[in-house]
């Protein structure tokens, strides 16, 4: 057993050779098969990964991130590995390149264990709308692990292994991080390239590192970011090590919390959790203040206007005629298209394919689309506005805990709402993190969002770190300790 | 029949003379082997984005300044989304909202010697679609095609007759391959029009149902299509009766346009700006940049050609063949006979050019040696009948002129009083040839003048022979 | 505000989305997308902002790409993943209208 050591003691294992990469392979394949009925994985990448173990026991281990293990959301592009999106219209499908991430962590040396389960094209927050059936919570198996991310926090939750990649459009990386107890980054918009990640809604996704701490966290960042050609809405900017402000001090540091974070649409353990963390950082020399922050009761709305508008669009080219599910016997080339659209996507695809082709249609574009584009920007104006004042924001994650598998589907509204709060970082492109502060009765985690202004990314791991340390939570499902 | 106020516009396709394609960095190419020029990005595979090709961005600007267009400094991409087989991601990416050039306008002349302009309502970047080949009851799809770069150029419903809309694709298309902007080969597919025509029976009416013509495969097929077009829709208006917008085609065979089909009511493309592409934002020094490498136009040229002494027809000639034409304009500050010159050019060199399928500049023939070559015949040292003599030995070797012509043994008499010599004995020799000449009769002094020639072989300088001959006649 | 949109509508929209949908998935979102609809609504209800139009979170200039050429995919890669093919052609069912784009 190493995986639950520290990424620096097991650096050093692997440098003076007491184990070796395929030792750590094998411990994550066994972890996964082990939580098999937790269904974190669509595809696992058994084969490939050995045989990359083996091919790495003769390089020289030259960075922190060499052969560890690593999980993949379903929908980032793995060159000969299936990915599906967890959608059966493309549950065949082999990509024939890698996305730039897939690229930087192969740079890296880290090793693909396999595919993570999620919702269908990310679309849902219960993960529950996955063809491949739903992740189940490492904390209680009658509960959802969130979404769209479900299978990768799931599996670090479960402490299969240390490293996952998600993808964050309206709280997909941090809203399932707080429902399964770990820590879960949604980088600023145009830190990650988004080339080889399926598109959902282009303005609006990122990639980002899920772990079950806070250092290693900032580690995999510090691999994923970059400028990349091929991702025009990628920024340029200076490389910085994201874990070089873990441990310093917050004395004086100036936190906002918006009112409507905390008002009545978040259950009261979670609140009352959340006020606790803001004594604990007052007493330890931070200034709290309560604010109001105009336009974020307006976020879902303008997030189901975007997202919807942009996905009809992305999601076109899933049509049976270049790759992917396609009808068996169409009569001609409409049925191509609607058949294989009608059998290929799941409902909530559907449902949002739909509306978002209404809201972009004649002149509803105007109507729609482009008023909430000139209201994001407004919002984000708004929240930049705070950061004038505060170095950070924060506020739950979640307003309520992890709910039940069973609970009904039928609402069409209930996913959104469930990212109430995470959908503003992503309409005004922000950096948030989501770190676990505690439990409630029923010992299910909730977590606590960390928001910085655009690109302060290493900010936002000093105060979570500080706050990790503080609070010194036991976090593992299996009630094992987790090393740093 | 009565007469009816056609109102016509054309929306032009132009396929940009890159490397690459728009939004990928796979080769545009033309008669490739089928989808041997794609890559995922082509391809529309999930998880793709696109790139900007910056030629793509600088022949636009160009392309907006030929056509006298304003050039829009902030502009975005837009996502045009239909489904249909031959764009891949089933959307193209467009300029719906901030096309690159509008307000613009040409200038063509009519046959009556009219001036007229044609207005250009605006000029947008978008992506070409993959072709399609129909078999039977499969279609084949081939994406080489797809995400070459296009501007379409978009002209306000301003042409009326057919005749017009002949001039302004004629004018077009020279503008634009001049401008190194197209190929605009209509039979390759590299320039394509679409023109839009609705008859009325006065000014002040409501323009009339409009037909679209697409498939065309000529210029002179658009003249005529129209022309039909206009008939058409005139009969069906004189029979009193009415028809839908529709899309026409023009069809080779028939010499006419048939029914495509009619048109539904308000196509439903869900324009929205494209968010993988941030904002294009163009500075002086870029749009300076690309203007200032615009090469001359044919207009310039022309002109120019003119006010050194070239014969108009000359002048047109020359300017037809672009390579010619820019050989040519490297001597326009040169002091030498540009008549003379422009005649060598269009004759026996063009007559080796064609022979050998070259351009002159796959000959040896640099402005320097042209220049010798052009003054050399000018003051008639050098005979048309001994150019045609060494011509090749001209286009492919490096000597001077000069050198050529005596390692070939043409000489040339330029002395006064050997000529004077000859002369003065062919004039004793000739009584009767002499006194027809001062009779009047112009044929004698070219045959007096043919034995001065036979006499030195054709190696007197005619010029000097035939102002001495005279001198002696007189 | 009404609790379902009518037939047509539902059918215009799963055209406009290439969508075939039975007659129980039909009625079943006659209630669902209004439902969204309505919710969506709540724009309308937004005041005060401004009516300038920022297409995505950054307002950076597009970083031109040089005209060089890049690898490209050999047609047997392009037509392996493709349902249906014939040579080195993606195949689809006869197409008798023309595009209506380029």
């Amino acid at each position: 057993m190493y995986l639950n050591k520290s990424i620096k003691e097991i650096n050093e294992l692997l440098k003076n050779k007491t184990i070796k990469p395929i030792d750590l392979v094998e411990e994550a394949f066994q972890n996964i098969e082990n939580n098999k009925e937790l269904n974190a994985y669509i595809t696992l990448n058994k084969e490939e990964a050995i045989a990359k173990a083996k091919e790495l026991e003769n390089k020289e281990v030259d960075n922190l991130l060499f052969g560890l293990p690593i999980a993949v959301k379903d929908n980032i592009v793995t060159k000969g590995l299936r990915t599906t999106c967890a959608s059966h219209i493309l549950d065949n499908f082999i990509p024939i390149y890698n996305a730039t991430v897939v690229e930087k962590i192969n740079e890296k040396n880290m090793i693909i264990i396999g595919k993570t389960n999620m919702d269908e094209f990310a679309m849902g927050s219960s993960s529950r709308t996955s063809y491949f059936g739903a992740p189940k919570n490492p904390w209680n198996k009658e509960k959802i692990s969130g979404g769209s991310s479900g299978g990768s926090a799931t599996t670090i939750a479960a402490r299969d292994l240390p490293f996952a990649l998600g993808s964050d459009t309206g709280g997909s990386i941090r809203q399932p991080a707080s429902y399964t107890g770990i820590v879960g980054m949604k980088p600023t918009y145009g830190r990650i390239s988004r080339y080889g990640l399926v598109a959902f809604a282009s303005s609006l996704d990122q990639i980002g590192p899920m772990t079950t701490n806070v250092y290693n966290n900032a580690l995999l960042l510090n691999a994923l970011v970059g400028k990349d050609e091929k991702d025009l809405t990628s920024v340029r900017k200076e490389e910085e090590d994201f874990t070089r402000l873990i441990g310093e001090d917050i004395k004086g540091m100036k936190i906002a919390v918006p009112n409507y974070f905390m008002s009545d649409i978040v259950s009261q353990s979670i609140t009352d959790k959340v006020k606790e963390i803001i004594e604990v950082l007052k007493s330890n020399g931070a200034i709290v203040d309560y604010i109001d922050v105009p336009y974020l009761e307006n976020a879902v709305t303008l997030y189901q206007i975007i997202a919807m508008g942009e996905a009809s669009s992305n999601l076109a080219r899933f049509d049976g005629i270049r790759y992917g599910y396609s009808y068996e016997n169409p009569d001609n080339i409409e049925d191509v298209y609607l058949k294989t659209r009608a059998n290929g996507f799941g409902e909530e695809v559907k449902r949002r394919i739909m509306v978002g082709s209404y809201l972009l249609s004649g002149e509803n574009a105007k109507v729609y689309y482009n008023k909430a584009l000139s209201i994001r920007d407004d919002m984000r104006k708004a929240l930049k506005k705070v950061f004038e004042d505060y170095d950070f924001i924060i506020g739950p994650t979640t307003t309520t805990t992890a709910y039940n598998l069973t609970d009904p589907m039928d609402d069409p509204l209930k996913s959104f709402m469930d990212d109430v709060l995470v959908i503003p970082v992503n309409m005004a492109g922000l950096p948030g993190l989501n770190l676990p502060i505690g439990f409630d009765s029923n010992k299910m985690p909730i977590g606590m969002q960390i928001i910085a202004n655009s690109f302060e990314e290493a900010k936002i791991y000093k105060l979570a770190s500080y706050l990790e340390k503080e609070l010194n939570l036991s976090l593992n499902p299996n009630g094992g300790e987790d090393n740093e | 029949m009565s007469n009816y106020i056609p109102t016509i516009g054309v929306e032009v396709h132009v396929e940009l003379k890159t490397k690459t394609k728009i939004f990928s960095n796979s080769i545009n190419g033309y008669g490739e082997m089928a989808n041997s020029l794609t890559n995922v990005i082509d391809l529309g595979y999930p998880g793709t984005l696109p790139t900007l090709n910056e030629e793509v961005i600088n022949l636009g600007i160009k392309a907006a300044a030929i056509l006298n267009c304003k050039i829009r400094r902030v502009m975005h991409f837009d996502r045009k989304n239909y489904f249909y087989p031959d764009i891949s991601k089933n959307y193209q990416i467009t300029q719906n909202d901030t096309p690159i050039g509008y307000d613009g306008y040409v200038e063509i002349t009519k046959s009556t010697g009219e001036k007229k302009k044609v207005y250009i309502e605006e000029m947008h970047i978008e992506e070409d679609t993959c072709k399609s080949a129909h078999r039977g009851t499969k279609t084949l799809l081939d994406f080489n095609r797809a995400g070459v770069p296009l501007i379409e150029i978009v002209t306000k419903p301003c042409m009326s007759d057919g005749e017009d809309v002949k001039l302004y694709l004629e004018k077009l298309r020279e503008l634009l391959s001049f401008g190194d902007i197209s190929d605009c080969k209509i039979e390759e597919g590299s320039m394509r029009a679409d023109v839009n025509v609705s008859i009325r029976k006065n000014e002040s009416d409501p323009l009339g149902t409009k037909a679209e013509i697409k498939n065309i495969g000529s210029i002179s097929n658009a003249k005529l299509g129209v022309e039909k077009e206009i008939e058409r829709q005139t009969k069906i208006y004189e029979a009193g009766e009415t028809f839908k917008p529709q899309t026409r085609r023009f069809d080779d065979k028939l010499n006419d346009t048939v029914l495509m089909r009619v048109k539904e009511t308000g196509n439903d493309y869900r324009y929205f700006p494209e968010p993988d592409i941030p904002y294009v934002i163009l500075t002086d020094e870029m749009i300076e940049d690309a203007v200032n490498s615009i090469p001359m136009l044919p207009d310039e040229r022309r002109e120019r050609y003119i006010a050194l002494g070239v014969s108009e027809i000359n002048t047109n000639k020359i300017v037809a063949n672009r390579s010619l034409s820019d050989y040519f304009n490297t001597l326009l500050d040169e002091k030498i006979n540009h008549q003379v010159a422009s005649n060598l050019l269009l004759g026996d060199i063009s007559g080796y050019l064609n022979k050998n399928e070259k351009t002159i500049y796959d000959t040896t023939l640099s402005k320097e040696r042209f220049i010798e070559l052009v003054n050399l015949v000018s003051d008639n040292t050098l005979t048309s009948k001994n150019l045609k003599d060494i011509l090749d030995i001209v286009l492919e070797s490096d000597k001077s002129i000069q050198t050529i012509m005596s390692e070939q043994g043409i000489e040339n008499i330029t002395d006064d009083s050997e000529i004077r010599n000859i002369v003065k004995g062919i004039i004793n020799n000739n009584p009767e040839s002499v006194n027809d000449y001062k009779a009047g009769h112009d044929r004698a002094i070219k045959y007096l003048m043919g034995q001065v020639m036979k006499e030195t072989k054709g190696k007197a300088n005619p010029k000097m022979a035939m102002d001495i001959l005279v001198e002696e006649l007189n | 505000m009404e609790e379902a949109l009518t037939k047509e509508e539902v059918l215009h929209v799963a055209d406009l989305a290439r969508i075939s949908l039975t007659e129980e998935e039909i009625s079943k979102y006659q209630v669902e997308l209004k439902k969204l609809l309505n919710d969506v609504e709540k724009i309308n209800e937004v005041k005060g902002y401004d009516d300038d139009i920022l297409i995505a979170c950054w307002n950076n200039n597009a970083e031109l790409r040089k005209d060089e050429e890049g690898t490209m995919l050999d047609p047997k890669e392009v037509v392996n993943n493709a349902p249906r093919h014939s040579g080195n052609y993606i195949e689809v069912p006869v197409v008798i209208s023309e595009g209506e784009g380029a």
